[in-house]
């Protein structure tokens, strides 16, 4: 219960549909059983088709997100396009693993459409830079467990658009309910290939 | 068992400081005031060990001076100050031996005339917050500010708030805090207004 | 800039010095097994990743490539396994170019050995590291702290002891290719139904000398999901929604359109 990455408290979620993905994520910022905040995005997008999910330790996921938004502006620099959820996703790996002995307390996912092929990519990371490439869905942060549990037993292949949002949200809602110091709001994000849809959910408030 | 309360309304931000300086069971000054004007328009409030606290209060204080005298009198904004704080206490984390400072920051943006209220914590976590507190104030007074708190309050309903909080405060706290210093940082800069 | 960068070390020492505990990094609770036979190598390995009881991945590649007939079996933590052995595969990339051979096994060991050695233990890689050179077949294996066996055949991980009782049984020397496989899979297998930390498919890789090395991704499937018996799908619109914000994304495309194009110039006369 005390440990880094549980003091803050949040989780997000990732998932592949047909020629879509979407990435979720609760809006709780805590200290321990404190509620302090109720609008702390845990998702942030890099470019215009791939997402960076980062949870655990909130000072962490502050920093980070500052660090991969200075990575990204210097790859677009250099590259003169946008960065390939791939891409990003070997970024994100080099990046944790370089503080291998001495890690930043977070949780990170990804999730994109590649920029020229729309095809799905997501992946999510340990703490020190493991890559875990899914086929199917992500899970991490506080809820992660209950997360497993919804994803495992909702989830089912080439989901359209509208089904996944449905199928996601409902994972999130359920999994967040079931851990004290998710929820308080969430958010979902369903990509497909010419358009981002960003979506609040209703959520409960306890 | 410092008492730092923040309250952002309509056009000013209210910040309230415990005049109590403790150390262990005792009390040691009964006019300590826990805060530090960093620019016209922005206001540090400190709680955290001892020593700690006022040297990195004037170390930021003095940065935001420096920063006011490089840049030919451009203040920081509200925003830029707090990810700067930020910044400082999450690489302070790093170091040998961290800063255990817990911070509000209030502020009033000039550009958008929009007032500013940022909690931050040792740990380098930030967070911008239409009423904040830290310590065990915030779970004294976080119910009374869910309950009373509306955005649109002028400063005067600002005060009845604040008013409640340290009633509460003065009922529930175990040791008497010597009441509170209370700023607000508004339009035309900070000053001090009694309770 | 170069290596690994220690600067949180001390932040992280100071935050479990106040009583928050390391969280858990993705190990592999692994089998991994190698077996030599007459004209070659094989070594194989199941596909579970976990993170302390949960199982993060049913799927994951533990069989990584040194050089293109050289590969390796990882376990112990994930991240490890994975970084040291890209590494060492690109030093290995570099040096094959540098001197224009091809890379031997015992090159592939000794670079593993010493970054291992290096840094003490700490690197939690347990590598199984097997190929074919100019040198012939090959089959060793590198613990976390440098040190090195070598073996006709080798079990690696946390159902390491399962998987060498098969090895112990039905070894036998001067194997076929196709009994060595089918002797490591059953070494696997035996991981993955006895130990808790492995499980899901066997993965094998065969290398044979003269030929290309290769690798049966999911060699064995014993663990397939059954299909649900019902669909979980919601009816679209049972989650509740407080705003909706869309971004269409649009294709910018350039065309050069030339108004009062002149006539070419007569260049000669």
């Amino acid at each position: 219960m005390s440990d880094p990455s549980s003091i803050n408290g949040g989780c997000a979620v990732a998932m592949v549909g047909k020629d879509c993905i979407a990435i979720a994520c609760d809006l709780r910022l805590g200290n321990q059983s404190l509620s302090l905040a109720n609008n702390f995005e845990k998702v942030f997008p890099f470019g215009d088709k791939t997402f960076l999910g980062l949870t655990g330790l909130a000072s962490d996921v502050l920093t980070l997100k500052e660090d991969f938004r200075l990575k990204h502006n210097l790859y677009k620099l250099r590259e003169e396009r946008e960065i390939e959820p791939e891409t990003l996703a070997n970024l994100v790996s080099s990046s944790l693993y370089e503080r291998r002995f001495g890690p930043y307390f977070v949780g990170p996912i990804v999730a994109g459409l590649h920029s020229k092929t729309n095809k799905p990519f997501i992946c999510g990371f340990d703490l020190i830079g493991c890559i875990d490439f899914a086929k199917d869905f992500i899970v991490s942060g506080t809820a992660s467990d209950q997360l497993y549990g919804m994803c495992e037993s909702l989830y089912e292949p080439d989901l359209e658009p509208e089904d996944l949002f449905e199928t996601i949200s409902q994972a999130l809602l359920n999994a967040v309910d079931r851990d004290a110091l998710s929820g308080w709001g969430a958010v979902v994000y369903i990509v497909t290939k010419d358009k981002v849809v960003k979506r609040v959910l209703r959520t409960r408030q306890d | 068992m410092d008492i730092i309360l923040g309250v952002r309304l309509q056009d000013c931000t209210l910040v309230a400081t415990s005049k109590a300086a403790t150390r262990g069971i005792s009390v040691l000054k009964a006019n300590d005031d826990k805060t530090r004007i960093l620019n016209t328009h922005n206001l540090l409030a400190y709680t955290g060990e001892a020593g700690d606290t006022v040297q990195f209060a004037e170390y930021i204080q003095a940065n935001i001076q420096l920063y006011l005298m490089r840049e030919n009198d451009t203040e920081l904004s509200p925003k830029a100050t707090a990810l700067f704080v930020r910044n400082q206490l999450a690489t302070s984390l790093r170091s040998r031996k961290p800063y255990q400072v817990n911070v509000l920051i209030g502020g009033y943006d000039t550009k958008t005339d929009v007032p500013a209220l940022s909690w931050i914590d040792y740990l380098g976590t930030h967070v911008e917050l239409p009423y904040a507190a830290h310590g065990y104030a915030a779970f004294y007074c976080s119910s009374l500010f869910d309950r009373h708190y509306r955005k649109d309050m002028d400063l005067e309903a600002g005060l009845d708030l604040l008013r409640m909080c340290v009633k509460e405060l003065e009922m529930r706290m175990p040791i008497d805090f010597k009441g509170v210093y209370v700023k607000v940082v508004g339009k035309d800069g900070v000053r001090a207004i009694e309770l | 800039m170069a290596g690994l960068s220690f600067d949180n070390y001390q932040r992280n020492q100071y935050i479990c010095a106040k009583g928050h505990a390391q969280p858990k990094a993705t190990s592999t609770g692994t089998t991994i097994v190698g077996c030599k036979f007459n004209g070659g190598v094989v070594i194989a390995a199941d596909t579970r990743a976990t993170a302390g009881n949960i199982v993060a991945d049913k799927n994951c590649e533990k069989l990584h490539r040194l050089a293109p007939r050289i590969w390796c079996a990882g376990a112990g933590t994930a991240a490890d396994t994975e970084m040291v052995t890209q590494l060492i595969a690109l030093n290995l990339e570099l040096h094959g170019m540098w001197n224009d051979r091809q890379p031997r096994v015992i090159t592939a060991l000794t670079m593993l050995k010493q970054h291992l050695f290096k840094y003490q233990g700490h690197l939690g890689a347990y590598l199984i590291c097997a190929g074919v050179d100019p040198t012939g077949a090959h089959l060793m294996s590198v613990q976390a702290h440098g040190s090195t066996d070598i073996g006709e055949y080798q079990s690696l991980g946390s159902g390491s002891l399962a998987a060498m009782a098969v090895l112990e049984t039905k070894w036998k020397p001067n194997m076929t290719r196709d009994e060595a496989v089918l002797l490591c899979a059953e070494a696997i297998e035996s991981g993955i139904w006895n130990d808790l930390g492995s499980g899901s498919n066997v993965d094998v890789c065969v290398m044979e000398v003269g030929k290309d090395a290769e690798l049966l991704r999911n060699y064995l499937t014993p663990n397939v999901r059954a299909p649900k018996e019902r669909s979980y799908k919601f009816p679209r619109g049972t989650t509740a929604i407080l705003r909706e914000s869309i971004r269409e994304i649009v294709d910018v495309e350039e065309t050069v359109i030339e108004f009062n194009k002149p006539e070419a110039m007569e260049v000669d006369a």
